[in-house]
């Protein structure tokens, strides 16, 4: 039941990421794929994985919520596209987990493929740096809870550093292209 | 020391060596610090990527890398640089989960498509080509991934990812190799000697190697492995410090007919006794070893090389002073790399 | 004699070029000491080797990386070859100024054509060859961009084709060491790619190739050297082949073909120096016209065969460097340089078409009617040496770079070498022969110093030839120039439809697409959008990749 939660979590708060543009929007998306993916990796036995995505995660939420536009701008006019791009992306990780692959950890891999998936389309389809710089906190940490399906443990490291990548990326100034 | 790292050792070397002569012998207006500062940071950046104990961390530095870069101020914006590094990293993520989660066999041969559309996005390789900004300055614009980063990152992903794939799958990554290598040879060629901007030229040129480079990766045989890498190798510390040389002169629009730009002509074009004809040596006993009209199609292939490769050499006008000297090096460790490329080859443990 | 003196040879002409290029990039040009010091001190490191053991002398420095040795090995064959061409080379290199930058390409040009007939293998004559003719172009393109030179992808082409069959062989039979090929690896395929490779890199066509184009650049310095460097190496693969092939190629349908091959370029060359508008466009006709002769002796299979090319190879090298040397303007250099390359007797070259053409006839059927062609060729050869006397002399040939005496030297002991013909057959030819020729067809041309003894007859090279040669002098002496006659005379024949595959090339090269055409290809459009970096494209190749790797 907790995995099935934490998926869900992490489905929610990708979705809130893709569908708002407001930082208050998107410091409240980060969190809750935070909670949503640190909860994978505590039911999958990472313990201290979770501890360390919560850290990374809710210091990038933080961080996001003190910088970016104002307020929260979640689903304003022309948000369909993207509304239905939450769904169906849902859908498909939801029939890839579930229906195509087999064994334990469905939830995990709804969650990444998921959140990476729909983090990765937010990306491609802005250009306000706050709002990709949140969707690339969101992938890296599903980036380090994919590694748990490597066959030989990968440590700690990739959680760490996508911990501390996920909160480097909302220090970073972003230069304005130069005109030409 | 682990094969992958082995594999990519000359490969980082060649990237400091670059770093070091683009400083060295950057004209004196250039800011040598931050040339430093930047070419440092990247190779930093593909230390990090060669040196990670696991692909999935190797990804994760390949994303700190692109963010770093997509940060640094020039024509193009924050959101289009990052585009194509992302979508490389999710393809080659997902490429790993479909590798190691349990179902059908056909995941697998989904994961090989994921590492190959990976490597050619975080190249910027057809059907991925990066946009390129004629304006842009060198260290912020694309043939940083084709030319710096992109040959130890394919090189890093290719060699860990073949332990993931079933053998079946494995073959498929193979033919995909070798049939986009094979498209972006011709379209490389092609484009470079057709399109009207000379940066753009050399951009396509970039790419026409790669095709030659994914061919030899996609062979899997010792042979082709070894022309991969010494086209790597000749794109790192061959054509990337001569089209950095060349830059100058493209922005005051000179070209010239010197002995130098016909030695340099030779070496793009991968003349006999440059890396480049070593490189397609190997690379045609590889594709006899495998399949032989392979081998004549990339013959006929490699002369399409000649007519860009003359054009590109005139860019690079007349240099003097520390360009010369550069080029200069250049051409001479190509020479040497092509007369006696075993050295090499052992370094990466081949 | 140590074996790493094998390298010599090589080593000292890279040594002549650093130090040029050294003092050159001091801005202090030494002019041409370095060069004739480091090209006669490779022909001299050449006799010394040969001439001390005269037996094969092998080095091998290691594996290079590319599946082949580095190994090097001067025997009959390569001397000759060496020989064939270090000497013209280093003619030219002692005489005629150059740029630093010039000498440094020439002399390292050099260096790798003797590189590439001292390689044991066929990857490592593929690497050496490669560089002699990228260095070639280098030095055309930076003496002039604008005039004739062979296409670079011509040449490419041939080397690349080269090690191909070199890595066929190492694929197949493990090796591609010449001496150490199995004879059934030499397949028809792989003779097939070493012969395109070779006719590639000696543009040996019957159309004007660039053999004859480079005759007609202003300056003839690089064209000399490329001519010298380059133009034998093509030979010297299709008499290696007799090596790899037990003695003979892989069919015998091959033998014909590269023979009727050979007959049709010297026929070629014939036709157009009869002609000629130009005598510089006559000349330019005169080393493909040779090569044609020998392309068809070597390619017939005999003794006697190969003999002959060699011999007529070794007349070509002489042409060589007499004609770069020769000034545009008549005179007796040039008369006694045309009389010396079309094989008036007693010439060398007459004496080597001699055997060439007995060698054709002693084959039979049908290469015997090779040997028709290749006599009736010889006669228009003739007609138009005595035509070529007359012609017009564009002037361009600078004079700083003619020297008619040496020139009139050369050529006039190319004329008086044909007594010595038998001599030069069995010290130089014969046991290049016998190196290539063994098992099934093993055997050599017998005789000495005085004749030359073939299957069907003896050819009394000295006792025939001094007579024809005294002969000549004592005309000469009593007639002197009078009877040159200098006035130009009309082509002997114009061949109908000769000159249609020029015509058509330029047709196709002319050849616009109308202004109204609009394709529906747009080479521009496809670009941007390839480039244009749309996520739609991207996602369209992922789904046709997961397609094509799930069908």
């Amino acid at each position: 039941m907790v995995s099935v939660l934490a998926g869900l979590a992490a489905w929610i708060g990708a979705s809130v990421i893709v569908l708002a543009d407001g930082r208050r929007a998107l410091a409240a998306g980060l969190a809750t794929v935070t909670v949503g993916l640190a909860g994978v990796a505590w039911r999958d036995g990472d313990g201290l994985a979770a501890v360390v995505i919560l850290l990374g995660g809710g210091v990038a939420a933080f961080l996001r919520q003190r910088a970016g536009p104002p307020g929260w701008m979640l689903m304003p006019a022309g948000s369909t596209p993207r509304l239905i791009l939450c769904v169906a992306g849902a859908l498909v990780a939801l029939w890839f987990a579930a229906s195509i692959t087999v064994g334990p950890e469905g939830a995990a891999r709804f969650a990444v493929l998921c959140v990476a998936g729909l983090a990765a389309a937010r990306i491609l389809s802005t250009r306000a740096a706050p709002t990709i710089a949140t969707a690339l906190a969101t992938l890296v940490l599903a980036m380090a809870v994919a590694t748990h399906f490597a066959g030989d443990s990968p440590g700690m490291a990739p959680y760490l550093v996508a911990a501390l990548l996920a909160a480097a990326v909302m220090f970073l100034p972003v230069p304005a292209a130069s005109a030409s | 020391m682990p094969p992958e790292l082995n594999a990519d050792l000359p490969l980082l070397i060649a990237a400091a060596a670059t770093v070091v002569l683009a400083v060295v012998l950057s004209p004196a207006q250039a800011s040598r610090k931050a040339l430093l500062a930047r070419g440092g940071t990247g190779l930093a950046g593909i230390v990090g990527v060669a040196v990670a104990p696991s692909l999935d961390l190797a990804v994760l530095v390949l994303l700190a890398l692109a963010v770093l870069h997509s940060r640094l101020p020039g024509q193009r914006d924050f959101a289009q640089r990052l585009q194509l590094p992302v979508v490389a990293v999710v393809l080659i993520v997902f490429a790993l989960l479909f590798s190691r989660v349990q179902g059908p066999v056909v995941l697998q041969r989904f994961a090989a498509v994921g590492l190959v559309a990976g490597i050619a996005a975080s190249v910027g390789l057809l059907p991925y080509i990066h946009v390129l900004e004629p304006d842009d300055t060198a260290v912020a614009s694309p043939i940083v991934w084709i030319g710096f980063t992109g040959p130890v990152v394919a090189t890093t992903v290719l060699l860990r990812a073949r332990d993931l794939l079933t053998a079946d799958a494995g073959g498929e990554m193979g033919a995909m190799l070798i049939g986009l290598g094979l498209i972006n040879m011709l379209w490389g060629t092609v484009a470079a000697w057709r399109t009207a901007s000379p940066i753009g030229a050399w951009h396509y040129s970039f790419m026409a190697d790669w095709g030659l480079a994914l061919c030899g990766f996609g062979l899997f045989v010792a042979d082709g492995q070894a022309a991969a890498l010494l086209i790597l190798f000749s794109i790192v510390f061959g054509r990337l410090p001569l089209y950095l040389a060349s830059r100058q002169a493209l922005r005051a629009n000179a070209s010239a007919d010197r002995p130098i730009n016909l030695m340099v002509a030779a070496a793009l074009a991968g003349s006999a006794p440059f890396a480049g004809f070593a490189a397609r040596v190997l690379l045609l006993r590889g594709a006899t070893d495998m399949y032989w009209p392979l081998a004549l199609v990339l013959a006929a292939g490699m002369l399409l090389w000649l007519p860009v490769s003359l054009r590109l050499g005139r860019t690079l006008g007349q240099p003097r002073g520390r360009q010369a000297l550069g080029v200069g090096i250049v051409l001479a460790i190509n020479v040497v790399i092509g007369l006696y490329p075993l050295p090499l080859l052992a370094l990466a443990g081949r | 004699m140590p074996s790493i003196a094998v390298v010599a040879p090589i080593v000292i002409p890279l040594v002549a070029a650093a130090v040029i290029a050294a003092f050159g990039l001091a801005r202090i040009n030494l002019g041409r000491i370095p060069c004739a010091v480091g090209a006669w001190g490779s022909v001299l490191a050449l006799l010394v080797l040969w001439l001390s053991v005269r037996a094969t002398q092998e080095l091998n420095l290691g594996p290079l990386g590319l599946g082949t040795s580095l190994e090097l090995r001067i025997d009959a064959v390569g001397f000759a070859f060496a020989m064939i061409v270090a000497v013209p080379a280093a003619v030219l290199l002692t005489l005629q100024p150059r740029t630093w930058q010039e000498a440094t390409a020439a002399i390292v040009g050099m260096a790798a054509a003797i590189a590439a007939v001292e390689s044991g293998g066929v990857v490592l004559t593929a690497l050496a060859g490669g560089a002699a003719a990228t260095l070639a172009v280098v030095q055309l393109d930076t003496e002039d961009v604008k005039a004739p030179r062979p296409r670079w992808s011509v040449m490419l082409a041939a080397w690349l084709a080269l090690s191909w069959a070199g890595v066929i062989l190492q694929d197949r039979a493990g090796t591609a060491v010449y001496a150490a090929v199995p004879v059934a690896s030499l397949t028809g395929a792989v003779f097939t790619l070493l012969a395109a490779a070779a006719l590639g890199a000696s543009g040996l066509f019957p159309w004007r190739s660039w053999p004859a184009q480079m005759w007609l650049r202003p300056s003839l310095r690089a064209a000399g050297m490329t001519i010298a460097t380059v133009y034998p190496l093509g030979f010297y693969l299709l008499v290696r082949a007799y090596e790899m092939g037990d003695g003979k190629y892989p069919q015998p349908a091959f033998s014909v073909i590269l023979a009727l091959l050979g007959v049709a370029v010297a026929l070629g060359a014939a036709i157009r120096a009869q002609g000629a508008a130009t005598r510089r466009e006559f000349l330019g006709e005169v080393v493909p016209g040779l090569g044609g002769f020998a392309l068809m002796a070597i390619a017939l299979g005999t003794p006697l065969g190969l003999v002959a090319g060699i011999l007529t190879l070794a007349a070509a090298a002489a042409m060589t460097a007499c004609l770069a040397l020769l000034p545009d303007r008549a005179g007796i250099a040039t008369l006694v340089a045309i009389a010396a390359a079309v094989g008036l007797p007693p010439g060398l070259a007459f004496g080597a078409r001699l055997l060439g053409l007995e060698a054709a006839f002693e084959a039979g059927v049908p290469i015997g009617l090779v040997g028709l062609v290749g006599a009736a060729t010889w006669v228009v050869w003739i007609v138009a040496a005595a035509r070529a006397i007359g012609l017009r002399a564009p002037s361009g040939h600078a004079a700083a770079e003619t020297f008619p005496r040496v020139a009139l030297a050369i050529a006039a002991v190319t004329v008086v070498a044909g007594p010595a013909a038998a001599a030069f057959q069995s010290g130089f030819a014969n046991p290049a022969q016998s190196e290539v020729m063994t098992g099934s067809n093993s055997g050599s041309v017998a005789g000495g110093l005085v004749s030359v003894d073939t299957v069907s007859t003896v050819l009394p090279a000295l006792t025939l030839f001094v007579p024809l040669l005294l002969i000549a002098l004592l005309l000469y002496a009593f007639a002197g120039a009078s009877l040159v006659r200098s006035q130009p005379r009309p082509a002997l024949f114009a061949l109908p439809g000769w000159g249609v595959g020029e015509r058509i090339r330029e047709l196709v090269r002319a050849a616009r697409v109308p202004d109204q055409y609009r394709s529906l290809l747009d080479l521009r459009a496809v670009e941007a959008a390839a480039a244009g970096g749309k996520p739609v494209l991207w996602a369209a190749a992922l789904v046709a990749l997961g397609f094509a790797a799930t069908r």
